[in-house]
């Protein structure tokens, strides 16, 4: 994939030449482009800092991809990278304005200013929408492709510096099966990047080492997003979300270097010690011509010995130290200031010349005395441990005085640290490895000791100097800000953190958590330790949300018949996980055909229970309000079950196939929902001699209804089914059209009807052979749709449409679905109080008497209260127009009052005008149910 | 993401169960209880800081409710176990 020869691509509009192996950054570094992008607030020029994925400032765009880092991201040929947040371009961007006009954007503005005149706010918006910010999503980019994937390892490493490696072979050699986790697109973290002879030969031993060991998986370019429980970790790689599980893991994620506090400490060229020999020995990249150094520790020595023979003049080097002749080392050419500090940066656009100055005995830095023209300035002055994901697992990290530093104290079982993340440089790795090896192998038990004879990691300076020295280069916050947040009354750090938005931007804090905790601790005149840290949480780096949400997957239920349908000119419609017909075309004429001929539903979606057991009975009266325990073999019957609230769950038919079997459906919907349930209670106690099993898919379901139905089923089966030999409510099992099925009568559209269950494999042809018999008769096809208006014209309910989580059987108007003179069952207690303190609201029939309007489902039914003004007394559960009735009808909750008067006129608020309706009782065609039993 | 031993199946992400809520054992006789002690068994639950005793399904796999003993302040569970003579 990777390029072996120089290739082009674009940034800002103009083409540039990258070589191989180049990260966005450093190919833009070969080119001399030092600005990257503006700032978010004050659209300051931002150039290369870190170069480590940590601050914010090579935030870009790549094509429709918003906020890539170009530190991380290998440039590609032809790839078109454009800056974010400037307008109209990144070297002039008008938006700089922004800057001269900081007093009156002070911190936590957006609390203050530009609340008033409200009117103007929309204008406001659309101002700092586009002022601040980002990158750019683009509302017309097709979504990407994104992936999840699942992998198990006994030992995880995080980071794939010296550290991490020497870990994960030790682990790996030891047994155990290892997967190094690294953000950067190399292995060897530092190795890489030091410059010293021995680190890439150390990294080449490494490797080699590593590639050796078929037990060990490295992953670059993969983030750990964050720890989770039991060792659970998200691993972003690319587009990809690894969701890994761990027995243990090594946390060995190095340190991230700090910026100095100084006035314009944010000019590009301006660069942490990493960057900067990232570029030289990575990329062999200059990262500028003429350089100064400032360091408070030995890097800053190092790097600039390597600048000379990289030949880059280096023009001074500053050490806040005292000499102490042991760091020293030569450097030809280079002036050494001892005891300075970078007072100020100065320069439009660029670095051109730094300010030193020497610091008094208290630390404080005196007045500039030093102007030394460069265009580049080496920021070697500390680190701070990279250990939010050891925060995450829960480790004890308390502040070191003795090091300055915020440093694991304790680990939580099966994690463990390598490396500089513990606030020492190196320590040995390979052990803490073969000590996750063996708790991961359940050899030895934790907690393993944390290595504290190392040297300390170099900790970084937070006195800043008086100016606009930037802390939070995410958000641009100063110095000076985080002290006026205190000074207003935001006294702790949580406090600070959420007022001036500090360490809330894209870095997360990498950049200026220690920072804001030290500025804090000053403000406040608290002790560091007793400032404290504020919460590390997931995600450790930003992620896009598609790499979350994964792939557009959804499962999808078909029935045995959905080809068919399609095949037939079906409008689906979705019904939970199902796809089911709503209709073939014309629902009106399939209406008119289950009244006047014969029609045929596919009810496969029903959920369909097989009971077994002598302790069935007593089982399904404790689980049912209506009786079933006494149900004769042969016989069916309608279920409705509550819960211990009195609130209706389902319902469905009951059928006992024979002395030890029933068979039981549920509603489409409910389904696992009442398996889960029935399961519960048998498992919980209820359930000896009970056996249930799902057979949901098992079979197919059809109804067969109409006035010629029972002509229809005849011509396909010998069976008898004159109404005396197989009468309603009944449930029989013979052959149709040769496959052995199981046929109840019962009636949800008030027609003469079959509900039809045969093995699912046999639907389809048992379907073709209905529609082919009954095609004499007048047959058709139908769907949901008519079947609601089917069932409608019956009154009969569908649980959930018409009742909710509040409807009880009793207000229902399914009082004789109750048989309280039954022992025990689910809902009894609560119904027989419901009974006794008498019912507030009834769901009711209603006929429509205004013409030509069918009110919609869920509109309020209002009447005048006391003062005149509509009171909302109910609410419509379902209406439809009722083909065989000629007019609209309905089911609505009213108050009980109200709804026990049969032909009591009400009205039911709708934006076109009020509709006028009548309270009906029972079901609005065939009242009697002689055409079902008939 | 929690790992939950399940009594059949082992350790099992969590995901893979349906949490049924705290154990509160149903009254054996619902009609001799009070007005206010069956308000109590409906609506009231003890929310525990602690170890509490809890149902988990296994939905996505045996299909088996058994019981948990887990640690509400540190989510560590302590314990899995199957239902005895209801509860």
């Amino acid at each position: 994939m990777t390029p072996d020869t120089p290739f082009d691509f674009a940034f800002a509009g103009r083409v540039y030449r990258a070589q191989p192996g180049d990260t966005i950054a450093s190919a833009l570094a070969r080119n001399g482009v030092r600005v990257l992008s503006r700032s978010f607030k004050y659209h300051r020029p931002r150039g290369l800092l870190c170069a480590a994925g940590h601050c914010p400032n090579c935030l870009v765009q790549v094509g429709d991809e918003p906020n890539v880092r170009a530190c991380m991201r290998l440039v590609e040929p032809e790839m078109v990278v454009e800056p974010q947040n400037a307008w109209p371009s990144l070297g002039f961007d008008l938006m700089a304005v922004v800057g001269w006009l900081d007093r009156f954007l002070p911190v936590g503005f957006y609390y203050k200013a530009f609340i008033r005149p409200r009117a103007l706010w929309p204008w406001f918006e659309r101002f700092l929408r586009r002022a601040a910010g980002l990158g750019r999503v683009r509302s017309t980019t097709p979504p990407g492709h994104t992936l999840k994937k699942y992998l198990h390892a006994d030992v995880v490493v995080i980071g794939g510096g010296r550290s991490g490696l020497q870990a994960a072979i030790a682990a790996a050699r030891a047994g155990a099966d290892v997967a190094l986790f690294d953000e950067h697109p190399t292995l060897g973290g530092r190795l890489n990047i030091t410059g010293e002879e021995t680190a890439a030969a150390e990294r080449a031993a490494l490797l080699a080492q590593a590639a050796v060991q078929p037990n060990l998986r490295a992953y670059t370019q993969a983030t750990v997003l964050g720890w989770f429980e039991d060792h659970w970790l998200p691993v972003m790689q690319g587009n990809c979300l690894l969701k890994v599980r761990a027995k243990a893991v090594v946390v060995a994620t190095g340190a991230y270097e700090q910026p100095l506090l100084f006035p314009n400490n944010d000019l590009p060229g301006i660069m942490l010690a990493g960057a900067v020999r990232r570029l030289l020995h990575g990329h062999g990249v200059k990262p500028g011509k003429r350089a100064v150094v400032v360091t408070n520790n030995d890097e800053g020595w190092a790097v600039a010995a390597e600048l000379l023979a990289a030949g880059v003049t280096v023009a001074a080097l500053a050490d806040t130290r005292l000499p102490d002749g042991g760091s020293a080392r030569a450097l030809p050419g280079v002036t050494v200031f001892w005891g300075h500090t970078v007072a100020r940066g100065e320069g439009r656009g660029t670095l051109r010349r730094v300010w030193l100055a020497p610091l008094t005995e208290g630390g404080e830095s005196a007045r500039p005395t030093q102007a030394i023209p460069c265009d580049l300035l080496v920021v070697a002055a500390g680190s701070t441990p990279a250990n939010g994901l050891l925060y995450q697992a829960g480790a004890r990290i308390a502040y070191d005085e003795g090091i300055g530093q915020f440093v694991v104290q304790e680990l939580p079982p099966g994690v463990f640290a390598a490396g500089r993340v513990t606030g020492r440089m190196g320590g040995d790795a390979a052990a803490i490895g073969r000590q996750a090896a063996a708790f991961a192998l359940g050899e030895t038990p934790n907690p393993a000791p944390i290595a504290d004879d190392a040297p300390a990691l170099p900790a970084p300076c937070y006195r800043p100097t008086p100016g606009k020295a930037f802390v939070c280069f995410c958000e641009d916050v100063t110095a000076k800000d985080i002290a006026t947040a205190v000074a207003e009354g935001f006294d702790s750090l949580e406090l600070v953190k959420r007022y001036a938005t500090v360490t809330m931007g894209p870095c997360q804090g990498k950049m200026c958590a220690a920072a804001s905790i030290h500025l804090t601790a000053a403000a406040t005149g608290r002790a560091i330790a007793a400032t404290g840290v504020t919460t590390a949480r997931p995600p450790m780096t930003p992620v896009p949300l598609g790499v979350l949400a994964g792939p557009h997957l959804e499962p999808l239920r078909r029935t045995p018949l959905d080809e068919w349908h399609r095949r037939h000119g079906a409008r689906m419609l979705v019904a939970g996980l199902w796809h089911r017909p709503e209709h073939y075309g014309d629902p009106t004429a399939e209406v008119l055909a289950v009244r006047q001929a014969v029609g045929l539903i596919d009810v496969s979606t029903l959920g369909k229970l097989r009971l077994t057991g002598p302790g069935v009975p007593a089982f399904l009266d404790r689980l049912y309000t209506t009786r079933m325990g006494d149900l004769p073999v042969g016989r069916v019957r309608y279920g409705l079950m509550a819960n211990d609230e009195g609130v209706i769950l389902d319902d469905g038919v009951t059928a006992r196939l024979g002395e030890q079997e029933w068979y039981t459906t549920t509603t489409t919907g409910n389904a696992e929902a009442i398996y889960e349930w029935l399961q519960w209670w048998a498992q919980a106690g209820w359930g000896q001699g009970v056996h249930i099993t799902d057979v949901t898919e098992d079979f197919a379901a059809f109804n067969l209804a109409g006035p010629q139905a029972r002509a229809v089923l005849q011509a396909l089966t010998t069976a008898d089914l004159s109404n005396e030999a197989f009468p309603y409510l009944h449930v029989r099992q013979f052959d149709i059209a040769g496959v052995p099925c199981r046929v109840l009568r019962i009636g949800f559209t008030g027609e003469l009807s079959y509900e039809i269950h045969c093995p699912a494999g046999f639907g389809l042809h048992v379907w073709e052979a209905l529609l082919e018999a009954g095609a004499a008769f007048g047959i058709r096809p139908f769907g949901v749709e008519a079947q609601r208006v089917l069932r409608l014209e019956k009154a009969h309910i569908i649980i959930g449409q018409d009742t909710d989580a509040m409807s009880d059987p009793l207000s229902a108007g399914m009082a004789w679905a109750v048989k309280f003179d039954k022992a025990d069952f689910l809902g009894r207690r609560s119904l027989v109080r419901v009974n006794s303190l008498g019912l507030r609201q009834r769901l009711v029939g209603f006929e429509v008497l205004t013409p030509g309007v069918t009110p919609e489902e869920g509109l309020q039914i209002v009447a005048p209260n006391g003062d005149g003004r509509p009171a909302i007394i109910g609410w419509v559960t379902s209406s439809r127009y009722s083909p065989t009735l000629g007019r609209a009808i309905g089911l609505c909750w009213l108050p009980a009052d109200l709804a026990a008067r049969p032909g009591a006129v009400f009205t039911i608020h709708r934006d076109a005008g009020p509709v006028q309706a009548r309270v009906h009782h029972g079901p609005f065609y065939d009242p009697t149910g002689a055409r079902l039993r008939g | 993401m929690l790992l939950l031993p399940c009594p059949n199946c082992g350790p099992r992400n969590v995901a893979e169960f349906r949490y049924g809520g705290e154990v509160h054992p149903r009254p054996s006789d619902p009609m001799a209880v009070t007005d206010d002690a069956w308000t109590d068994f409906i609506y009231m639950r003890a929310n525990k800081a602690g170890v509490q005793k809890e149902w988990w399904y296994h939905r996505s796999g045996c299909g088996l409710w058994f019981l948990a003993e887990r640690d509400t302040t540190t989510n560590t569970v302590l314990r899995t176990y199957l239902p005895r003579n209801g509860r």
